[in-house]
């Protein structure tokens, strides 16, 4: 197998007998635009610090191209990071702050100039050169942090809660605009954010950490249609999730006597769900329909709408099952809009067996 | 970061908010009050005062009000008067330049290298000296560097000596660092620990090494502490009587000395106002231009 380029092997940071990261392995390959999700001190911050070489693993190793990175200082790296809240050199214009890098390298100045105008022209922050970096607003001092790293042409470039401290109708701007550039680029993406959304807008793969540990990787998709545990399940949001008392079928589907009723799902492909043991089954909530009426297809569970969110072109319904149990569902705009919900109105929710799934146990 | 908010037009402000401003502005005037007070009393009046003396004259060894201008001419034509302002600001400027060099390491390390007991602790410590009084710091040095002294004691066996500071500008100089030194590594390691991290780990992060990192993040950063802290000891050596006094020799005499000077040969009271407001000008200019280094808008663009 080729050797991958970024390489975690078991990698360890303590702070006394805290852990931030316990236990972390996983590989990047080169041009990839990877996230690394989580929960605030989950670890994500301090895995990216320690790529960055600002954070020295307190076990494991940290391989680029197969070569062990740990010892290596920030400055012997080629890993520049925009920070959240971009640490831009205030007493330096713009164009310093942008040609800083290149100057490290020993470029001489009239490549370092013409370096800095060429990131700076495609940032668009050409026309703020020789401005100071407090007479930015947020936004454009983004770019210029973006500009500062991007001028060295790295290999990798990371990224730390890069959205964050935007506006949000800059966010979903920067958000298509940090795509195109890693298209543009080729090259990898490490990005820390704590928003599913934005992990799973922008990223080929997503690292999902909690408590030092991953809980799962894989891209956005696999992710949302197969949870590994309920912590992802619960996290990355949009899920139903019900606990209850598992009985298999003699066709070997698994039925499921929960909060919601019994519902019927595949049994999970390694087994180890046997009549009579508690089960976790995950539901994505945009595969829940609602119906006036019921079919006798698939799980049907009949329920009252508690309340409607509208997030976006989305809307999230909540639901009550007689028995008391919760469920949600996902619509969009436009099916809203066709045939409308009142809080209080009965409905049937209905979704095929094959779109739920068991956690593993 | 400091986005401009909009403040929002709502025409005269409410009634309730001015008489809260209001309110606000007495309670400032209530505590604001006793300090300018004092400062008016025991400052502004006796400078005034000094000002006045330097027209006076001095009759039959008694001091007469007067308006002449015969005590500048004479001081500012005087040639003692011209070199000793040389020497005092030379030998000022040298200790600011040398404390500052000689407590930068020791700033850092306070700053960055170690942990927040050990600061702490090594703060406390580089308070102690201001226990005792200054005088005595300096007549302790004295017996450091006399000739049966602990310093010459130790060298002159090796064959280095003897050391000859006492009476001599070194020993001035000496004298001025214990003075200032303790002070500069405290003003120091408190305008470097307020660099923010973040800006040393972006320059690392951006291939900056660590010694190229103090020169062109961490210096600038601090900029305004550090020029503070080097005229703090300007400003203390400039005016300091006891160190050219016992360590120096008196000669050549300081700016402080010729106002002693003045004072004990012939009472000349006036005279020494004229140095002594001259001293203080002197540290006006020099305040404002550091004042200026510190704040003023980096020149060098692009």
């Amino acid at each position: 197998m080729a050797t991958p380029m970024i390489e975690l092997d078991r990698v360890a940071k303590h702070y006394g007998n805290q852990a931030a990261v316990a236990d972390v392995s996983f590989v990047i390959e080169k041009g990839e635009f990877i996230a690394l999700m989580g929960p605030s001190g989950c670890g994500k911050t301090t895995t990216l610090r320690m790529i960055a070489g600002l954070d020295e693993p307190s076990s494991g190793e940290i391989r680029l191209w197969g070569r062990r990175l740990n010892e290596d200082a920030p400055w012997e790296r080629d890993a520049p990071l925009v920070w959240q809240s971009y640490a831009l050199f205030p007493f330096m214009s713009v164009r310093k702050n942008v040609e800083f890098g290149l100057k490290q390298r020993r470029l001489p100045a009239p490549e370092r100039r013409k370096k800095a105008d060429e990131w700076m022209e495609r940032l668009g922050i050409a026309g703020f050169a020789e401005r100071g970096v407090d007479q930015l607003s947020g936004g454009q001092r983004q770019r210029v942090a973006l500009a500062r790293a991007l001028a060295l042409e790295p290999e990798m470039l990371l990224l730390d809660e890069p959205l964050s401290a935007l506006d949000p109708h800059l966010r979903v701007r920067m958000q298509s605009e940090l795509v195109r550039l890693h298209r543009e680029l080729g090259i990898t993406f490490i990005c820390v954010t704590h928003s599913h959304s934005e992990a799973f807008a922008m990223a080929d793969r997503v690292v999902i950490m909690n408590e030092g540990r991953i809980q799962q990787i894989g891209a956005p998709r696999d992710i949302h249609r197969r949870a590994a545990n309920r912590f992802v399940a619960e996290f990355v949001g949009g899920n139903n999730i019900f606990t209850g008392t598992a009985r298999v079928d003699e066709d070997g589907s698994i039925a499921l006597a929960g909060p919601v009723g019994t519902v019927h799902a595949p049994a999970p492909s390694d087994g180890g769900i046997v009549t009579g043991a508690a089960a976790t089954l995950v539901v994505p909530a945009d595969r829940i329909e609602l119906a006036a009426e019921s079919t006798g297809a698939g799980n049907e569970v009949q329920a009252r709408v508690v309340t409607v969110e509208f997030v976006g072109s989305t809307v999230t319904v909540f639901l009550e099952t007689e028995g008391g149990g919760e469920l949600r569902a996902q619509r969009s705009l436009h099916e809203m809009e066709n045939t409308p919900l009142a809080v209080g109105q009965p409905v049937v929710a209905r979704w095929s067996p094959q779109q739920g799934f068991f956690l593993p146990s | 970061m400091s986005e401009p908010l909009p403040t929002p037009d709502t025409g005269p402000a409410p009634l309730a908010a001015t008489s809260r401003r209001a309110a606000g502005a007495r309670f400032a005037v209530f505590w604001g009050a006793p300090p300018a007070l004092w400062q008016a009393a025991f400052f502004l009046v006796p400078l005034g005062f000094l000002v006045a003396m330097t027209f006076w004259s001095v009759k039959n060894f008694r001091l007469t009000p007067d308006a002449t201008l015969a005590n500048w001419m004479f001081i500012l034509n005087a040639g003692f008067f011209r070199s000793a302002y040389v020497y005092t600001f030379w030998l000022a400027a040298l200790t600011a330049v040398i404390a500052s060099l000689a407590a930068f390491p020791a700033a850092y390390t306070l700053a960055y290298k170690v942990s927040p007991a050990t600061r702490r602790f090594m703060i406390f410590m580089l308070v102690v000296p201001f226990f005792t009084s200054y005088p005595v710091r300096i007549y302790s040095t004295q017996i450091f560097f006399s000739p049966q002294g602990i310093i010459n004691t130790v060298l002159v066996p090796l064959g280095l000596g003897p050391l000859q500071v006492l009476n001599t500008p070194t020993g001035t100089v000496v004298g001025y660092l214990v003075l200032t030194l303790p002070l500069v590594v405290l003003l120091q390691t408190f305008a470097l620990a307020n660099v923010p991290r973040i800006l040393i780990e972006a320059a690392h992060n951006l291939g900056c090494g660590r010694f190229r990192t103090i020169w062109s993040v961490i210096i600038p950063s601090a900029r305004i502490g550090l020029i503070v802290a080097g005229t703090f000891a300007f400003v203390l050596a400039f005016g300091d009587y006891v160190a050219p006094t016992y360590l120096g020799g008196s000669r050549p005499p300081t700016l402080s000395i010729l106002i002693a000077d003045q004072v004990k040969s012939g009472n000349n009271w006036p005279r020494a106002s004229v140095v002594a407001v001259m001293m203080i000008v002197t540290l006006m200019v020099v305040m404002l231009v550091m004042i200026g280094l510190a704040y003023g808008r980096r020149k060098e663009r692009a």
